[in-house]
């Protein structure tokens, strides 16, 4: 399956008549945004910010970031099952709005966490403070049910996110880049002597808040399986996830799923990229065995010699993450796992929630639980009554000028255990 | 069995499934699931159900088997690293929660428990 | 410019080898041996004011000694940081320099650092008390170790914050710290799995916790015949503690003679382990060690008999290697003496 990825680079964002791309700034018409949004009666009112890199802006609580993008050519349209009808995507060619993002914000029950700053040390721990964010403040009708209300926030993020992204159907990419995975035949003639190299990308799936959809199916009501990695480039997956703002995969990241990307600029090189299994992280203990099981039996399969393993969250899905890994690990093929560490203020804490001793070979984003001073910020968008509950309410503390003293932990995307930043911890 | 310290938790499955209802903490139920173990009992859910962390949510329900059988060393050791995770965490800010947040976390913790009940 | 006292040994002094480490300590105003390195590093920032210079044999032998007179010396510099070594693997100097530093720290309340091989015993001892730079295995690697130790003993000296271990070259403290690698995680792990797939060295980012965990045995076929022998790690000793068991640290363990004993008491027994509170324990001993239940089991010929022996040490801070070293003896002794099952109490 082959995808061609076209780049259109954003740098600037700004409200206008009209909605285009013209020069590298995309330009948005407010009022049509809002009625997009309002289009869903579960929404008495919506607003329509946006926050550039640089700006004294903090932006919270978020619920996903989305970047746009559109299908130019092959069949199916990005996030289908969703909002697209269920055609298997992946192939063609993508245009992608890079340098923006459409970021959802909300307050679906009354604790949140998840907050971007444009600019201060916040900044520098999420990825989205450097992106031309348009940011949706939607006002849910009095008797929404939570249920309903993430839903209906989850697709508000979607709609306007290609809305955006079909500015770009038609316009010339400034970059693009090309990812080819061939059947498994073809790959082994291709690259006989190189090592066999596979993903096992595990998704939260716990209930409430804490789900991810593929082709609009709830990821833990599926068993493990395989996607091809340009799926994932259209939106195969996208996330329902709202808590553990950290380390939640956002749509944006898994639109843009480094693993995958890393994997690809060494595939037919130093190794052979075969292809991606995707697992969840249920509660229930015997679902956990059952979708280890199954990665391992796929991996097997597939006759790989190596995967890498990315977890999603924090605690529960620990065991997972050593679950695949000794499984994996006992059927001879060599892993490396993706986590993030929760080692306490201190650092002094024991990182993991399980462990064993053929994890041998672990990345780590970052302790979580480290305590960092974001500065007071000129203005606030999403729902500033929320600042005092999610700054203030659990682990930081908000401060009469607007700064907050918090853990690592708020920062939405911080800790991202796709390896999506430099942030580490020893 | 369910051991839960979530009174709708204990509301909606008192008649269906066999609860103890702790009146006490998320460590409470933690170490009330412990006792159980230990007497032969198995983990059925994991012990920290869900990416809401011990310093957000008051509230915690853990499902485990009816039947003792011999004491299972995988338990044992899952609900001791749950209970060292619980530890970690700040927990001051639990005591200022409004009402409003409280039932949110009620139904979380509630939602997290029925996604394993309904496969 | 910061203030700093160095330690030294005899050999890096340049008063002879092990022929004379029996010195005891003294002070030497300024720069002595690898001083001269530090202060080529330091160049303006910082100043070698005093250098203590001390026999490994003498200081390891009269610690207590050592320790005071060195600290009374430290003292009178009223320094900004202290620095000993770099030990590289010298096994004795390494301790000493672990100790010295540690002491300094705790007493004066002032930054210090030292730097050895990791191998060094020193390093296992101290690397979750002090900052040890990770050096080369000999002295050859003094010019590597200096270029190491001087900026993270500028930054102590300055009280500026500490980065990572991998950042700044400690050994891993057990003290998880944030940074910014170069290369964002993913990349770091496509490259870690490739070094894995072609067998070269690679490091983890975070070291799984050791486990040791031991298959039980299969379950006695018949308790009540079988021969039952307590073990603890609870410091359980004779009143007075005969064989002097370190309160932590243990080097050592006991085997006592429980014979005729059917009751741990006040009078009779007690803990040596300094871990925890030994209220309770010395009250009543068979808390830790259930003596009293054990005989009325055998008694009631719930099982066969109990040993007539108990070994104990002090499971405090006790390295685990030592713990396996106690083990691997006593358990012949058991296995020779027909036990058939063993109770481990720990605290």
């Amino acid at each position: 399956m082959k995808l061609e990825l076209g780049y259109i680079l954003i740098k600037d964002i700004q409200f206008s008549d009209v909605s285009k791309v013209e020069n590298g700034t995309l330009y948005v018409n407010k009022e049509e945004v809002k009625a997009l949004i309002l289009e869903d009666q579960n929404f008495k009112a919506a607003d329509v910010e946006l926050a550039k890199p640089g700006e004294s802006v903090r932006i919270m609580p978020v619920k996903d970031v989305i970047e746009p993008r559109v299908k130019v050519e092959g069949p199916g349209g990005i996030f289908p099952g969703m909002i697209n009808k269920v055609e298997t995507v992946g192939s063609g060619k993508t245009n992608v709005l890079k340098g923006a993002a459409v970021v959802t914000t909300g307050k679906i029950v009354g604790f949140q966490e998840g907050i971007i700053d444009m600019t201060g040390t916040g900044a520098e721990y999420t990825p989205f403070s450097t992106l031309n964010n348009l940011v949706l403040i939607c006002e849910p009708i009095d008797s929404l049910k939570q249920h309903e209300h993430e839903k209906a926030l989850r697709f508000a993020g979607y709609k306007v996110a290609l809305y955006l992204g079909a500015l770009a159907k038609n316009l010339t990419p400034d970059e693009v880049e090309v990812f080819e995975t061939p059947n498994l035949v073809e790959g082994i003639k291709m690259y006989p002597d190189l090592p066999r190299v596979a993903y096992v990308f595990m998704l939260q799936s716990q209930g409430l808040m804490h789900d991810t959809y593929v082709y609009g199916v709830d990821a833990k009501q599926s068993l493990t399986t395989m996607i091809y990695p340009t799926e994932v480039m259209d939106g195969a997956i996208v996330s329902g996830n709202c808590v553990s703002a950290c380390d939640k995969n956002t749509t944006y990241h898994h639109l843009n799923n480094p693993i995958i990307h890393d994997l690809f600029a060494e595939h037919g090189k130093t190794l052979n990229f075969v292809g991606v299994i995707i697992t969840n992280e249920n509660v229930y203990l015997a679902d956990k065995e059952r979708s280890s099981n199954w990665s391992a039996k796929l991996a097997g399969f597939l006759g790989v010699d190596g995967v890498i393993v990315s977890e999603e969250g924090f605690g529960n899905p620990d065991t997972d993450l050593i679950m695949n890994c000794k499984k994996i690990e006992a059927k001879g093929i060599k892993t490396v796992l993706v986590t993030d560490e929760y080692a306490g203020r201190d650092g002094t804490s024991q990182s993991l929630a399980d462990a064993d001793v053929s994890a041998n070979a672990v990345v780590s984003a970052g302790n979580a639980n480290e305590v960092i001073e974001l500065p007071p910020m000129d203005k606030i968008i999403g729902h500033v009554e929320v600042t005092d509950v999610i700054a203030g309410g659990f682990d930081g503390s908000l401060h009469k000028d607007g700064s907050i003293t918090a853990e690592l932990q708020v920062i939405t995307g911080a800790t991202n255990e796709m390896g999506f930043n430099k942030l580490s911890a020893r | 069995m369910i051991i839960t310290n979530n009174d709708w938790v204990l509301n909606k499955y008192k008649d269906i499934y066999n609860i103890v209802y702790i009146n006490g903490t998320f460590k409470d139920v933690l170490i009330a699931v412990r006792d159980k173990l230990h007497i032969g009992h198995e983990l059925l859910t994991h012990p920290l159900g869900s990416s809401v962390k011990p310093s957000e949510t008051p509230f915690k329900s853990v499902m485990i088997t009816d039947k003792k059988n011999n004491t299972s060393i995988d338990s044992i050791y899952m609900i001791e690293n749950a209970i060292i995770t619980y530890d970690k965490f700040n927990k001051d800010k639990l005591l200022s929660i409004s009402d409003k947040v409280i039932e949110d976390l009620k139904l979380i913790d509630l939602t997290v428990l029925q996604s394993a009940l309904n496969i | 410019m910061l203030k700093i006292v160095h330690y030294i040994n005899q050999f890096f002094a340049n008063i002879g080898g092990e022929e004379m480490a029996h010195i005891p300590a003294e002070v030497r105003e300024g720069i002595v041996g690898p001083g001269l390195a530090f202060k080529q590093a330091f160049k303006d920032e910082a100043e070698i004011v005093a250098t203590i210079v001390c026999g490994d044999s003498y200081f390891n032998e009269n610690i207590d000694e050592a320790k005071t007179s060195i600290i009374e010396m430290v003292k009178k510099y009223n320094p900004d940081l202290f620095i000993a070594g770099p030990a590289f693997n010298a096994g004795r100097y390494g301790v000493a320099c672990g100790t010295i530093a540690k002491a300094v720290k705790d007493e004066l309340n002032i930054p210090v650092l030292t730097g050895m091989y990791v191998e060094n015993p020193g390093a296992d001892m101290f690397k979750n008390n002090i900052y040890i730079v990770s050096t080369k295995n000999s002295a050859a690697g003094m010019r590597d170790a200096v270029k190491k130790m001087a900026p993270l003993a500028l930054k102590l000296g300055k009280g500026e914050k500490i980065g990572a271990s991998s950042e700044e070259g400690y050994l891993p403290n057990g003290i998880r710290v944030n940074f910014f690698e170069k290369e964002r995680g993913s990349k770091r792990a496509v490259k870690m799995l490739l070094a894995k797939l072609n067998d070269k060295e690679f490091q983890t980012e975070f070291p799984m916790p050791d486990f040791d965990r031991v298959e039980p045995n299969p379950a006695i076929k018949d308790i009540t015949k079988a021969k039952i022998a307590l073990v603890t790690s609870g410091g359980i000793v004779p009143k007075g503690n005969p064989d002097h068991i370190e309160s932590s640290s243990a080097s050592k363990y006991g085997k006592y003679d429980i014979d005729g004993v059917i009751d741990l008491t006040e009078e009779t027994y007690e803990t040596a382990h300094g871990g925890y509170d030994p209220v309770y324990a010395n009250l009543d001993p068979d808390r830790v060690l259930p003596v009293d239940i054990m005989r009325e089991f055998e008694k009631e010929g719930k099982i066969g008999s109990l040993h007539r022996y108990f070994y104990t040490t002090v499971g405090n801070g006790t390295a685990v290697k030592s713990a396996k070293g106690f083990a691997e003896k006593y358990a012949k002794e058991l296995v020779a003496d027909g036990v058939d099952a063993v109770i481990l109490t720990s605290t």
